[in-house]
Parts: C-alpha cells; sequence; structure tokens
C-alpha cells in the first residue's frame, strides 16, 4: 500500500457521500465491492437512488459507464450486440451492444426473461463474449451493478440461487434518513449534482487499489473466526442452505477489500462482520421465517469472534 | 531456520522449568541429612545454581573435564566422611551425589526425566531410615513436587505467571496422583507379600535400642532418661489399673556379683532361641488359668532386638513369637521394623505349681562369695521372721522404714560388695538396685526368687485409646516362688516410691527433679504441647498399626474376614474385578474431563481477560469483537482503560496481525499486562 492510497479511498467515499446523503455504510460497501473486484447486486424499491449510487461510482472511478433497462422482451443480443451486414465491403461486422463498457448498470434486472439475465451473467463470470465463433474480451476493469426490485413486485422473474452468486455483494439502500431526506426535499437534487463529481481514481489507479486487497493479512485466527461463521451457516437447522466455497471466498475478499478501505493492512472480526450480511444475505436461505440480512445478522450473533484451535 | 530452531528448544529445560527440578531435588535430598553426609545439599544448590546461571547466560556450561574432577572430588568426600564401606548408607550417598551432580547436567528433557525418576527411587530409599508418619507425609509432599516437576520440565511456552504455574502444576500433579491412589490401595490390600529375598546391611542409625539382656548398675537409670516410645498397646475391653501394669520382657537369673544376666554363660541369639524351644521352653500345663482377662493388641517400636513386652502371664499370643518357660514373649527376629501382636493375658494366673529343677537351680544361684554382709543380715532376718512370706515382708518393710531413696543419680559402688553398697552405705538407687538387692536377699535365704526386666506402666492417651509405654516406663522388679502360689511378682521399688507405679516416673522423681533432665526441649516439658504430641502420637499409631504392621499374616486375616474363605481363584478374581472398575472409572473420568482441541494460549488468556472484567459487570456478548468489547469495557470501568487497553491492542496484533515469530514475545506481553488487570 503506498502512501497515497489512504487519501485516494478517502477522496473517493467523500465524492460518493455528497452525492448519496446519509448512506455511507452503503456506500462504502459498494465501493468494497468494485475494489475486491465483484459484481453488485443492488436491491431496493424503485425511487431509492440505486442508479445514481452507480452512476455516481462509475463517475468517481473516472470509468465509461452504460445502462441498459431490462424489460422482459429484452433479447441477450440487445445486450451483446449483433454481427451486421455491411453492404459496402459484403461482410459482416460485429457491433458491440451495451455490455462492452467498464461499468455495466442492469437496471431492474429481474423483469428480463432468464435468457437475457443468463447472458449478462455469463458475460459476468468469464469476463468474454462469444459471438459467431468469435470471442470477445469484455474491457478492464469490468463491473456490474445489476438492480432489482423486490421479488414480490408483480412481473418479475426471480434469479435462482446460482444466479445470485455470481454477485459480490448484495446491498439495499433502504429508505433515507429524515435529515437526509429534508435536504432531498429542500431542491438538493443527487441527480443533477453527478456532473458536478470529479473523476478522484482512473482505470489505472483501481486497477492499482484492486491489486492491493489480496495482500490484506488474513491471520490464521481470523480464518479460524470466517470458518466458523461458514461451518455455523452449514451445519444450522436455521439455514436451509449454507454458504458454498465460493461464497466462503467472496466473505474472504470483502473483509480484504473492506480493511484496505479502513486503511488497514490485515483484516479484523469487524471487517467479516461489516460484510457478512452483504455476502452472505442473497447466498443464504433459510429455513424459517427469517431470510437474507436479518439471517445474517441472526448468525454473526450466535458465533463467538476469538477463538480457535491449538496451534 | 526457524523452524528447525523451535524443534531443538522443546527439548531443553526452560529456567522456570530448572526451577522446579531445583526445587523437587532440594525436597527430596533434605530428609536424608540427618542421616547422611549433609553437605550433599550443598552440591545440589552448587549444581543447580550452576545450571540457572547457564540458562540466564552468565556462566558457560562446564566441559567434561571439570565435571569429572568434580565428581571425584565428591567420591572422594564421601569416602573421607566416615561412612562404613560397603554399606548401603556409603552405597546411598553415591547415589544422591550423582543425583545432585546431575542438576549441572540437566540440559535437556531427557537429563530431568532421569532426575526425577531418580528422585522417585531416592523416596522410597528414605523409608529405610523412617517410617513415621511424618516420614511418609514428606514422602507424598515430595511425590507431589516430583510429578509437579515433571509436568513443569514438559512445559516451552510459559503460559502462567509464576505463582499460576506454581499452582497449575501442582494441581495436575495432584491430579495425577490422586488417580493412581485407588490402584495403590488395591495393590497394598491384595499383593502378596513376601518375605524379602535378600536382605540389606542395616543402616547404622538402628543401633539396638531399648532394654537388653542384662542388668548392670545404671542401665535402667540411663534409659529413664530417654522419651522415645517402646511400644504402644490398645486394649479390647478392659484395662488394668495403672498399678498393675507390669509389662514383663526378660527374666535374668544369674548374678556374678555386679551384673544380673539371663543365664550363666553368654548366649547367642539361635542358642537362646534353641534353647527356649528345648529344655526351657512353655509349658501350658504349669498354667492354672484364673482371674480376670485382658485382651489386647501391641505394636513395638523397631528395637533391634527380639525382645517384647506383655502382662504375664500371656494365655493366648498371636504372632510370630515364641515362648519361654518364665512365661515371657519373644519375638524370633531382632525388631527391625515395628511388629504386632495379639495377646490376652491372665495375670491372676497360677505360675508353676510345682517348681522344675532347671528352674530352681537358676532361681537360686548366688556368687561364691562376696557381699558378706548381706548375707548375715539375710541369715538373721530369716531367723527371726520364721517363715518365707513372714521374711519376705520383714525385707520390703526394712525397704520402707529404712532411709532409703529413690534416685536417677545414686553414688557409685565400684565392683565388688555392690549389694553391700546398696544396703548398708549408700541406700540411694534406681529400680535395678531394689530389685537386685531383693532377689539377692532371697536366695541367700534358700527363697528362689529372679529379677524381671521389662516396662511399667504407660501413658494413656484418651484420644487414640491406646497406652503408649516409653522407654523412661522401663523397670526392674521381682519374683519369688512361694509353694503353693507359684511365682508371686514382688516391687520393691513401690516401698520406696509407691509414685513410681501408682503413677509414674515423672512422680516420683518430683522432688529430685531429674525427669528427662538431659533432654531440654522435649515436648514433655511444655504442657501446652502435650495435647499436640498426644494427637501426633496418636495418628503415629494409627499410622503403624493399620499400615506399617500390615504384614502377610494380617493381610490374611484381614482378608478372610472380609471374604470368608480364602483361595486363590477368589482373590484372583476380586482383584480383576476391582480393576476392572478402577478402569472403567478412570475412562468415564476422562471422557467427562477431556477438553477436545484446547484454544491457543492466547485465547485462554483473552477469556481469562474477560472473565475478569465480567466480574466487575462487564460481560462479554459472544459476537463483540476485542475493539468493541474494550470501548465497552472502559466505559464501563474507566479507571482500568490503559490496561484494558494495552491487553485488547496486543492481543490483536498477536491474533490478527503479527509474525510468527513474534509470537512468544507478544504471547509473553500479554501475559503481563493480563497480571495488570485486577
Amino acid at each position: 500500500m503506498t502512501t497515497a492510497t489512504p487519501q485516494l479511498i478517502q477522496a473517493a467515499l467523500q465524492q460518493l457521500n455528497a452525492v448519496i446523503l446519509g448512506k455511507e455504510h452503503t456506500v462504502k460497501l459498494a465501493l468494497t465491492c468494485l475494489l475486491a473486484d465483484g459484481h453488485l447486486l443492488l436491491e431496493d424499491l424503485p425511487g431509492m437512488g440505486k442508479t445514481t449510487l452507480a452512476h455516481a461510482l462509475a463517475q468517481v472511478c473516472g470509468l465509461e459507464y452504460q445502462r441498459v433497462q431490462f424489460t422482459s422482451d429484452l433479447l441477450p443480443a440487445d445486450l451483446i450486440g449483433a454481427s451486421i451486414f455491411e453492404p459496402a465491403n459484403g461482410n459482416f461486422r460485429f457491433h458491440q451492444g451495451p455490455l462492452f463498457s467498464q461499468v455495466v448498470l442492469a437496471d431492474e434486472l429481474n423483469r428480463a426473461t432468464p435468457k437475457a439475465q443468463s447472458a449478462l451473467l455469463e458475460a459476468m463470470e468469464e469476463q468474454q463474449v462469444s459471438v459467431d465463433r468469435q470471442t470477445y474480451q469484455l474491457p478492464q476493469p469490468f463491473f456490474v451493478i445489476a438492480t432489482q426490485n423486490p421479488q414480490s413486485q408483480s412481473g418479475t422473474f426471480p434469479l435462482p440461487e446460482s444466479q445470485l452468486d455470481r454477485f459480490l455483494l448484495r446491498i439495499s439502500l433502504g429508505y433515507p434518513d429524515p435529515l437526509a431526506e429534508r435536504e432531498m426535499l429542500k431542491g438538493r437534487n443527487g441527480r443533477s449534482l453527478l456532473s458536478s463529481l470529479k473523476p478522484v481514481l482512473n482505470p489505472n489507479r483501481l486497477q492499482g487499489l484492486q491489486s492491493l486487497v489480496p495482500q490484506v493479512k488474513l491471520s490464521d485466527t481470523l480464518l479460524d473466526y470466517v470458518q466458523r461463521l461458514i461451518a455455523y451457516t452449514r451445519q444450522s437447522e436455521e439455514c436451509h442452505l449454507g454458504l458454498s466455497p465460493r461464497g466462503a471466498q467472496a466473505l474472504v475478499r470483502s473483509a480484504q477489500s473492506w480493511a484496505l478501505l479502513q486503511g488497514r493492512t490485515h483484516v479484523l472480526p469487524e471487517d467479516v462482520q461489516a460484510v457478512f450480511a452483504a455476502v452472505a444475505g442473497h447466498r443464504l436461505v433459510g429455513r424459517h421465517e427469517t431470510q437474507g440480512e436479518q439471517l445474517a445478522r441472526h448468525i454473526l450473533s450466535k458465533v463467538d469472534v476469538i477463538g480457535s484451535r491449538h496451534v | 531456520m526457524f523452524k528447525i530452531h523451535t524443534a531443538q528448544t522443546q527439548n531443553f529445560i526452560t529456567y522456570t522449568g530448572m526451577i522446579w527440578l531445583l526445587a523437587a531435588q532440594l525436597i527430596v535430598m533434605l530428609p536424608f541429612t540427618t542421616s547422611l553426609p549433609a553437605w550433599l545439599i550443598v552440591v545440589v544448590i552448587f549444581a543447580a545454581g550452576w545450571r540457572l546461571r547457564v540458562l540466564s547466560g552468565k556462566a558457560t556450561q562446564p566441559n567434561t573435564l571439570i565435571k569429572a574432577a568434580l565428581l571425584l572430588m565428591g567420591i572422594a568426600a564421601i569416602f573421607l566422611s566416615g561412612l562404613r564401606l560397603p554399606s548401603l548408607e556409603a552405597m546411598s550417598a553415591l547415589l544422591l551425589l550423582g543425583f545432585a551432580f546431575k542438576a549441572v547436567e540437566a540440559v535437556k528433557r531427557r537429563d530431568a526425566l532421569v532426575v526425577i525418576f531418580t528422585g522417585y527411587f531416592l523416596v522410597a530409599l528414605n523409608f529405610l531410615y523412617s517410617q513415621t508418619i511424618i516420614a511418609g507425609l514428606y514422602g507424598t509432599l515430595s511425590l507431589i513436587v516430583l510429578t509437579g516437576a515433571l509436568v513443569g520440565v514438559q512445559q516451552t511456552i510459559e503460559e502462567f505467571t509464576p505463582a499460576q504455574q506454581v499452582r497449575f502444576n501442582f494441581w495436575v500433579a495432584g491430579q495425577i496422583l490422586l488417580q493412581c491412589l485407588p490402584l495403590m490401595v488395591l495393590i497394598f490390600v491384595f499383593a502378596p507379600r513376601f518375605q524379602p529375598f535378600w536382605t540389606l546391611p542395616m543402616p547404622m542409625e538402628q543401633n539396638t535400642r531399648g532394654i537388653s539382656d542384662r542388668m548392670a548398675p545404671g542401665d535402667i537409670e540411663k534409659l529413664s532418661q530417654s522419651d522415645d516410645l517402646a511400644f504402644r498397646v490398645s486394649f479390647k475391653g478392659e484395662r488394668p489399673a495403672q498399678s498393675k501394669l507390669y509389662w514383663q520382657g526378660l527374666v535374668l537369673n544369674y548374678f556374678d556379683g555386679r551384673e544380673w544376666r539371663q543365664f550363666a554363660n553368654e548366649q547367642s541369639a539361635e542358642e537362646l532361641q534353641w534353647s527356649i524351644k528345648q529344655d526351657y521352653a512353655y509349658d501350658p500345663q504349669n498354667l492354672k488359668i484364673q482371674g480376670e482377662r485382658y485382651e489386647y493388641e501391641a505394636v513395638y517400636e523397631q528395637s533391634g532386638q527380639p525382645w517384647l513386652f506383655t502382662l504375664t502371664p500371656s494365655t493366648e499370643v498371636q504372632g510370630d513369637v515364641l515362648r519361654a518357660a518364665d512365661y515371657r514373649v519373644m519375638a524370633k527376629q531382632p525388631l527391625h521394623s515395628p511388629m504386632l501382636i495379639r495377646a490376652v493375658s491372665r495375670p491372676e494366673s497360677i505360675r508353676d505349681l510345682t517348681l522344675a529343677p532347671k528352674l530352681q537351680d537358676l532361681a537360686l544361684q548366688l556368687p561364691q562369695q562376696g557381699d558378706i554382709r548381706s548375707r548375715q543380715l539375710a541369715q538373721g532376718l530369716y531367723a527371726e521372721a520364721g517363715d518365707e512370706r513372714a521374711y519376705i515382708q520383714t525385707v520390703l518393710n526394712r525397704f520402707r522404714e529404712q532411709p532409703f531413696f529413690y534416685t536417677l543419680h545414686p553414688p557409685l559402688l565400684g565392683e565388688k560388695d555392690t549389694i553391700d553398697g546398696f544396703l548398708f552405705d549408700s541406700q540411694r538407687g534406681f529400680c535395678s538396685h531394689y530389685a537386685g538387692s531383693f532377689v539377692f536377699l532371697m536366695r541367700a535365704v534358700g527363697i528362689p526368687a529372679r529379677v524381671v526386666i521389662g516396662y511399667q506402666g504407660g501413658e494413656w492417651n484418651e484420644s487414640g485409646k491406646y497406652l503408649a509405654v516409653h522407654q523412661f516406663d522401663a523397670h526392674a522388679w521381682a519374683e519369688v516362688w512361694l509353694s503353693g502360689q507359684g511365682w508371686v511378682r514382688f516391687d520393691p521399688t513401690s516401698m520406696v516410691a509407691p509414685e513410681r507405679t501408682e503413677q509414674n516416673l515423672e512422680a516420683a522423681l518430683k522432688k529430685e527433679g531429674t525427669f528427662l533432665e538431659h533432654s531440654v526441649f522435649s515436648s514433655r516439658k511444655f504442657a501446652w504441647l502435650n495435647s499436640i504430641r498426644k494427637q501426633l502420637d496418636s495418628m503415629q499409631y494409627g499410622w503403624q498399626r493399620w499400615v506399617l504392621s500390615y504384614d502377610s499374616e494380617t493381610q490374611t486375616q484381614f482378608l478372610s474376614k472380609m471374604l470368608g474363605e480364602l483361595s486363590f481363584t477368589k482373590i484372583a478374581l476380586l482383584v480383576l474385578a476391582l480393576f476392572g472398575c478402577l478402569v472403567m472409572v478412570w475412562m468415564v473420568w476422562l471422557g467427562l474431563t477431556r477438553k477436545t482441541n484446547p484454544e491457543a494460549l492466547e485465547h485462554r488468556l483473552y477469556r481469562r481477560f474477560t472473565e475478569r472484567l465480567a466480574k466487575k459487570g462487564c460481560e462479554r456478548r459472544l459476537d463483540q469483537t476485542p475493539t468493541e468489547y474494550a470501548q465497552l469495557a472502559i466505559q464501563m470501568l474507566p479507571q482500568q482503560a490503559e490496561h484494558i487497553m494495552a491487553f485488547t491492542q496486543t492481543y490483536q496484533t498477536l491474533c490478527y496481525a503479527s509474525e510468527l515469530r513474534q509470537r512468544s514475545s507478544l504471547l509473553r506481553e500479554l501475559q503481563r499486562l493480563l497480571g495488570q488487570i485486577r
């Protein structure tokens, strides 16, 4: 970690918080996800500022940005692009779709059919797209922010668990706190502020930060704690489905990234706890009423932070 | 490189381990100072001090040459310290020397094991010198410390503060020994007790003690200066009155003008045994049983002599004993360890209605010449009195009426005419003078008489319900044979000093003030110590009665009482069953108490930290991270803020940020910080 790293991160957070009022934790989680090189799922009711957050994130990081509105008639080609015949030279030429962008905002992902959904998710996993026996690399960094409406809303195709697993974090903004809401009502419009955001980072710097994440120290004691948490999700009768190994990896990577955001070179249990709900919320399936983040918080309260096997 | 280093250090004894070892060595060696050269203690302190200096980096390990030189010096010192060679002492001293020197060589764990196992052996060896309950308790203490040291030398990381470590190691050692206890009891009760296959030359301290087989002027006086225990007796039912407690030891028949002996010619132990089995054997037909019956158990201290002391005559005796024509009871071997017998006595029975010629000859023997005045006196008095009974009464009255004195410091009587000297000139004497001269006066007129020596009286211990007879209770009295009455006991001393028989020696010497005058520190001199002394003695008796005297005979009796008829299969099955039960109990206990996967030290320390704060009302929730908990604790206990912060930070560094090589120093720091939390 260079000496400039904490300042960079602080500056980026400051910019984001200026646009999204009173949501420091959520904003930090969003940046955590970006630094951990994972994709973000924003789940919230319409009009909570999901798009604004996605947009601001792209802006601050100095990344190019595309937005795709998912609808039930969206086809994979609308995302990926298509080969179009060019009469001038008699060739087919591939026209890149909106997916070929450093930040892709997939708005209302669960309104699209599973077919369109899976086109996006495949691209997310492979970081490349194949069309007509041709493989196209997606730009780097490649970051997908998907928003989705709560599944109870009508006209949605819920994402299967296997697909959800591909998002590193799932967060929701929730209603703004009264103070922030008052500001908003006074006419302070987040979206209009977007243009005033300074790009604190650029793709190079972002990748530099991303490369620091795996270097954040994971001690045995900490991994013991992580494994206790994972074991609890798998053994507890409160969970129908526990965390997969990929989920466990996601937890560790997110915690490292969070620790980096805190300006530390090692991971503390606090870091794990901070990201746990966002990592596990969409991956766990509870047996009872308690689901998602609530279940994750419940699990946190049941697992001892300290202690380990004998070294 | 680092790993190799740790692997090596794990085989070495740590500083604390060394201190444990030293403590154990000192404790094991301490009791030997009373019987073996005391400078051996200095050797162990010197050797361990050297080793400790090496460990703290202030000295270097001695090389082979120095070690060899030291060893040779030590061996030379043992040769020069005046121990008999070869003997048990010399061998023990040599072993102790090696044990002491091993401290400087104890570098690796393996060396420590050698020291500790030798220590266990030495604990056992010490019982050759002392078998008292104190020695037993001390042996147990030594075992605990040795086992504690065994635990101590296995520890690598110093887990606790010194005080905690001492407590922990003792706790573990205690647990280990407690687990052994049932097996020990099982073996003690059931294992067959064989006679030793070979005997050791006895330690030199165990010279013969107590009453000897002769009585020269001054012998019993000397004995009366000792408050050593002779034997203890517990009665089943009635106990005879204090003045009837005449414990007969042996009978002295032969008088050479100065000294009383058993027989004319000196007899070795084998000869005596042989004659007791032949022409001097006990014949129950000579005994006409009548009167009060007293049943008792007596445990005799080791005296190095075969004499036993019983209330005469005994009608039944259980134990490995011989019985003689003079109604004495005698052990077959000299007593090198405490011995227990059970006996029934009927003091009023008539002994020898008809006197065998051999016994009569023995009871009438007198020197050819000497003591003319006494012989003339006897004849004169006898002529005056007319018959035997009146004559005896006259002699006894003479002792009472004439100015005879009972004293521990009689004047010397010379080599010749000692009876005359006593009866006419000094008139001061101890029981031996009175008994001796009385028998002389009887024999001078042809009445069969003999001197009996033994003990008279004893001290009743109310808490232990037994009678303790000490060396100062040694006494001599006389037996006279009268036709129609057999042997009758007369105690001329009681004519002079009735307190002696009615109470004890202390009362009889009250005026003179010479009771135990040479033992200034005897606990008997201090009244307030008396009850403690009696309590201790009572414990000692129990120890002897139930533990030390549990020999093969007592074992058979005990087992047949518990099990009915004994057979090998019965005992074997029982032992197997008990052993099986023990193993089961152990296994269950192990299963219940064993912790699987104990936590790493830092976490245990952290839990202790939270326990201490929880006592002050600051409980830790399971999901609280150390930082969160510290913040909470600081709010609740602001006066400890600094210590709490420091501990938490060190813990966090240790757990989440440290490199492996910092671990041990951080652990020590953590331990120190934990000590500050009060």
